[in-house]
């Protein structure tokens, strides 16, 4: 199954190669705006909007249009909502995302369970298919991937200035409110985007495990965002390979992959990190109380 | 010489009660000020609404001859003349980023640009800042490995890495040990001179405040005392300022 031949087989196929250019633009810009939200504690808001994505699909299907067409509005706007609800209510977010999310994907599997025609497809929901990756899907993502790099590579001190103080960075003029906002929009297109080809359940690493890998091993925050990105499209790359080769799904093939990388990081990092425990552990002193107890600071 | 900051009949409003009432004061360069009082005075909402992350309800604040706006809003070029050291940052864990990439970030200006617009006169700068505050061998270090005296330097390197006005301290000094806070202290004295910065910082030290600041504020929602360390830190002051549980200890490193 695994020689030679089989792979320049299964290469020379029209949708394994949209596949696998897709998964490599979607690895790449999880990586890119995972290493961001990583850094800002968004990890669990990405995991919400990837559940929440299941109900803007619903709504497509239910409404009778393309998913994808109602999925990227509802995206954004679900972002924004939850981005004001965590800033206004006293609630922990943690708590509040939790909420939301399992609310939204109950909503949504109830309705879809409501819709006949839908009922086979909720496991290719659940887990993606990166083999059914449209030409349009593709478009969509080097779109996405164009204006994610020009906003990034242009406000990486903003990004930067406001992951660790926002009194510290609107001093320093930037748009904290515009930027934060601006973040977030982003990350809910690239997973709304995303979610069919990864799953809602898997969205969520396609944006957490690349970044962590990356910080694991990278010194330089310019370093960390290309490695991490480096990282997420190479991961997708590896993973579908092996997904086309052994039929398993793709989906959970490329997070299985980027386990055994971050693993590998982990052991890279250890020693290293051994050496400088007492000096880490010092900085971990500098984090004040209001901001680990407030995580709205870090939106 | 002419005020840097110019507050006057400053009231701000949080959550629906005046937490700062009809404030007045002046700022002016190379002098050091500092705002002092108990818990919840009001001290952070001064310095917020100062800096323009506050809305204020009344009063006005004028930096460098600017009026700040209603929203916090001045101009680019004003607002690049002053410096906030906070009392802590967001680093958890391994964060990737290096002494000098973060100060490099002080010398940038505000707005989209790509990193490696003015590389070389940025490293210079960085190089040069970071010399200054004696930090020079900490400048490849990540900013998470280091301790809480070596960060507040690495902070003043921020705020030294481009030309200056204003310096605003929020409580800087805490949780640093007698060697590192007099060292800290030290080193923003000698750079005020040199800069011509106008300090204004929060303490909750006494005993630092009677040695280094030129003007005190003493705030209880609204000044209680304002004046030179002697004038506003006498027992009378503080019992006023603290209330009856305070011991009014006099240092006397100043004579």
């Amino acid at each position: 199954m695994s020689d030679p031949n089989t792979i320049v087989e299964i290469l020379r196929e029209p949708f394994m190669q949209r596949a696998m250019l897709g998964g490599l633009i979607t690895g790449s810009l999880g990586g890119l705006l995972g290493s961001i939200a990583v850094l800002r504690q968004l990890s669990f808001f990405s995991d919400a909007l990837g559940h929440s994505a299941l109900l803007g699909i619903t709504l497509g299907i239910i409404l009778g249009v393309n998913p994808m067409l109602v999925l990227i509005p509802f995206a954004m706007v679900f972002a924004l909502t939850v981005n004001q609800l965590v800033e206004r209510s006293s609630l922990p977010t943690d708590a509040l995302l939790n909420i939301v999310y399992s609310s939204s994907l109950a909503a949504a599997i109830l309705a879809l369970s409501l819709v006949e025609t839908y009922r086979g497809g909720i496991r290719q929901l659940l887990f993606g298919d990166i083999l059914g990756v449209s030409n349009i899907d593709m478009i969509v993502s080097i779109i996405l991937l164009i204006v994610a790099l020009i906003y990034i590579a242009t406000s990486i001190r903003s990004q930067v200035l406001l992951t660790l103080n926002t009194e510290l960075a609107s001093v320093a003029g930037v748009q904290t409110r515009w930027h934060r906002m601006a973040f977030i929009v982003l990350l809910a297109v690239v997973v709304a985007v995303s979610i069919k080809a990864v799953g809602v359940l898997l969205i969520s690493a396609f944006v957490v495990i690349p970044a962590c890998a990356s910080r694991l091993l990278s010194r330089h925050f310019t370093l960390y965002m290309l490695v991490s990105a480096a990282l997420g499209g190479g991961c997708a790359l590896v993973g579908l390979l092996a997904s086309g080769i052994t039929n398993l799904p793709s989906g959970p093939s490329v997070v299985m992959v980027q386990f055994i990388v971050f693993l590998i990081a982990l052991s890279f990092s250890s020693r290293p990190f051994r050496k400088k425990r007492g000096f880490a552990q010092t900085g971990l002193r500098q984090i004040s109380d209001a901001k680990r107890n407030d995580p709205r600071t870090s939106f | 010489m002419s005020p840097v900051l110019i507050v006057r009949n400053l009231c701000v409003e949080r959550a629906g009660s005046l937490t700062v009432e009809d404030v007045s004061f002046e700022l002016h360069p190379e002098s050091e000020t500092a705002l002092v009082g108990p818990n919840g005075a009001g001290k952070t909402t001064l310095l917020a609404a100062v800096l323009g992350l506050l809305s204020k309800k009344s009063g006005t604040v004028e930096i460098l001859g600017q009026s700040l706006g209603q929203n916090g809003s001045l101009p680019t070029d004003v607002r690049t003349q002053i410096a906030y050291v906070p009392q802590s940052l967001a680093l958890q864990g391994h964060f990737p980023l290096t002494v000098s990439e973060f100060v490099g970030f002080g010398f940038d200006s505000p707005g989209p640009h790509l990193p490696w617009r003015q590389r070389q006169a940025r490293r210079a700068a960085v190089q040069q800042a970071l010399e200054r505050t004696d930090c020079a061998d900490l400048s490849s270090r990540l900013l998470s490995e280091l301790s809480g005296g070596q960060l507040k330097r690495v902070m003043l390197s921020f705020c030294v890495v481009r030309p200056r006005r204003l310096l605003v301290l929020d409580e800087a000094q805490a949780g640093l040990d007698v060697p590192s806070n007099e060292r800290f202290q030290r080193l923003l004295l000698e750079l005020r001179k040199q800069e011509g910065w106008a300090v204004l910082h929060v303490s909750h030290d006494l005993d630092m405040v009677r040695r280094s600041s030129d003007q005190v504020l003493g705030l209880n929602r609204r000044l209680c005392c304002i004046g030179t360390p002697d004038n506003t830190l006498t027992p009378e002051h503080l019992i006023d300022l603290y209330g009856h549980n305070v011991v009014p200890y006099r240092h006397h490193c100043r004579e």
